[in-house]
């Protein structure tokens, strides 16, 4: 059950998309998301979800990966656009099933629904590639480099890429071990599944005691095997796969301005009337 | 420096509890390792055997007594890291000294604490992956890998490291007949190639193949000397909680019944071969 989780997991592969330098993909996810959340119409959101659906394309990823993960939000998916629905009260009113309460869909809440529900695909689309297409090591490392400047505030970065390499490392392990603790708990007669909600909370207990002592008898061993393999936490080290921004990024790079400038062409300073599609926000 | 073993342990204690000296986990302990040695510890749980290893590259200093590394002083911080780079060791739990999520990640983290260039580093992490006939998996992620082939790439974070002795504390007690098999096979192999190999267990089949066996019961070497030597003392195994090869078994059996067996036969070919001669007579 916990196992189905792909978000955040790494599907190794030598697309277009897997070869860009991590750095660039980490900037360039940030600046879309930015992007996500300045487009005000219908023209420049389509472009962003389309563009996030080549980058998918180009990343090689199977699109079945992609489905599963989207399957996760479902709820919070649906939730907004209810909440949208809801709450928007502009536009022409086009049904009124409860008019006692005053409660009323309109054009502007359905709209401002669909524009909210495209907006949170794109995002987990767009942001998801990033985990999907970079390994963990890669992720920690390009966060310590971009984090680098931080230095100067005496901000140890290499530890803290460390520790987000380490922990990304044993989210699988840790799973594993709680459902080999919940199988080990319900082999005594622990009742897990059923019950009110406090009471399945109270259940979780013993499964969550060994796992975190358990936990540290992992990290003990673990600091023994680091040190073995000369790991001290302050040395000086090297990597294997050095960073390089190439001709890839740039393109990239590129692109990802193209799409900015339409996204706040549109939104801010547009007077034609040629975008037919209306502004939402 | 006299003779320059590349492992000299001499009269080493070693206590956990700085407060109760009685304690101790390591009494008086005395053994060498020379270059393309392969050496066997026997003892069964609680024997010391685990502390041996931590001793033999300065993750623990001996309390009393003295632990040298090619001549260098285990004891002296000075050292540390030369000698983590010759003895390098590897641990019981496959899960708790992989740090990376990518194979060839994890192998490379050895030589990326050395601060080699990453050229190096690579020819070094293909080369120790090649060793341990884990090269096609260099790309696959760690947690879904066998218990066996987790523990073949730990061995390749070591020999990243160009170790000039491997220790290997219980490394098959966690996995399956065919993954204990793999990891034999493997510290046989690197021992064929001229590493010296300390191997420290609980299963009498693994002490077969040594130049030498070591037997530790109560924190004391009861025993030393050859496979051979060893196992023809069966009580004295008996009497530490250990047991002797099936083999050696049968045979002692067959030579009590008064079948002319000669020597003591170790592996099953050997005693097939023996018999063979026997019926032939």
């Amino acid at each position: 059950m916990i196992k189905d989780i792909t978000l955040g997991q790494f599907f190794p592969g030598s697309s277009f998309i897997h070869k860009l330098d991590p750095r660039a993909k980490i900037v360039i996810t940030l600046c879309f998301i930015v992007a996500l959340f300045l487009c005000k119409n219908f023209f420049s959101l389509g472009l962003l979800f389309v563009s996030a659906l080549v980058a998918i394309a180009l990343s090689k990823i199977s699109f079945k990966v992609i489905l599963k993960g989207l399957k996760m939000i479902v709820i919070l998916v649906v939730f907004t656009g209810i909440l949208q629905i809801v709450y928007n009260d502009e536009g022409t009113v086009l049904w009124k099933p409860f008019e006692q309460f005053g409660f009323q869909i309109t054009t502007g809440g359905v709209f401002s629904a669909v524009f909210i529900i495209v907006r949170i695909i794109a995002l987990i689309l767009f942001s998801s590639l990033l985990t999907y297409t970079t390994s963990p090591t890669a992720l920690a490392d390009a966060i310590e480099r971009l984090l680098s400047p931080l230095k100067i505030f005496k901000v140890n970065v290499n530890s803290l890429s460390m520790m987000m390499t380490i922990a990304l490392r044993f989210i699988p392990t840790l799973i594993e071990e709680i459902d080999i603790i919940m199988s080990a708990q319900k082999a005594r007669g622990a009742d897990l599944e059923t019950g009110t909600l406090t009471q399945r909370a109270k259940a979780l207990v013993p499964v969550f005691i060994p796992l975190i002592v358990s936990s540290f008898r992992r990290a003990y061993e673990l600091a023994f095997a680091m040190e073995c393999r000369c790991y001290t936490g302050d040395n000086k080290r090297t990597r294997m796969k050095e960073m390089k921004l190439g001709i890839r990024d740039y393109i990239a790079f590129g692109v990802l301005l193209l799409l900015v400038a339409v996204v706040v062409y549109t939104s801010f300073f547009n007077t034609f009337s040629f975008f037919i599609f209306q502004q939402v926000i | 420096m006299e003779n320059k073993h590349l492992l000299d342990f001499q009269n080493v204690f070693y206590t956990y509890d700085e407060e109760d000296k009685d304690s101790f986990a390591v009494k008086d302990i005395s053994f060498t390792v020379d270059k393309g040695e392969y050496v066997v510890i026997l003892g069964h749980n609680g024997s010391g055997k685990s502390t041996i290893a931590k001793l033999s590259n300065s993750i623990f200093v001996p309390s009393e007594g003295k632990v040298f590394v090619d001549g260098m002083d285990t004891a002296d911080e000075k050292n540390e890291f030369k000698i983590r780079e010759k003895v390098g060791v590897v641990f019981q739990n496959p899960d708790n000294q992989i740090v990376a999520s990518i194979v060839e990640e994890d192998v490379a983290f050895g030589p990326e604490n050395l601060g080699i260039p990453p050229k190096t580093i690579r020819e070094r992490v293909d080369n120790a992956l090649k060793a341990v006939g884990m090269y096609d998996y260099r790309l696959h992620e760690t947690h879904r890998l066998s218990g066996g082939q987790k523990q073949r790439v730990a061995i390749a974070g070591m020999i990243a490291m160009l170790p000039e002795c491997i220790v290997f504390d219980e490394p098959t007690a966690m996995l399956d007949p065919r993954g204990r098999r793999e990891v034999i096979n493997t510290a046989r192999k690197l021992n064929s190639e001229g590493m010296s190999i300390v191997l420290i267990t609980h299963f009498m089949e693994e002490a077969v193949f040594a130049d030498k066996v070591i037997v530790v019961d109560g924190g004391r070497i009861l025993a030393e000397g050859t496979p051979r030597e060893i196992f023809s003392k069966t009580e004295m195994l008996i009497s530490c909680g250990l047991d002797v090869p099936d083999t050696v078994k049968l045979s002692l059996l067959l030579k009590e019944k008064g079948v002319p067996i000669e020597g003591l036969p170790l592996t099953e070919e050997e005693l097939t071969e023996e018999y063979l001669r026997i019926l032939n007579l």
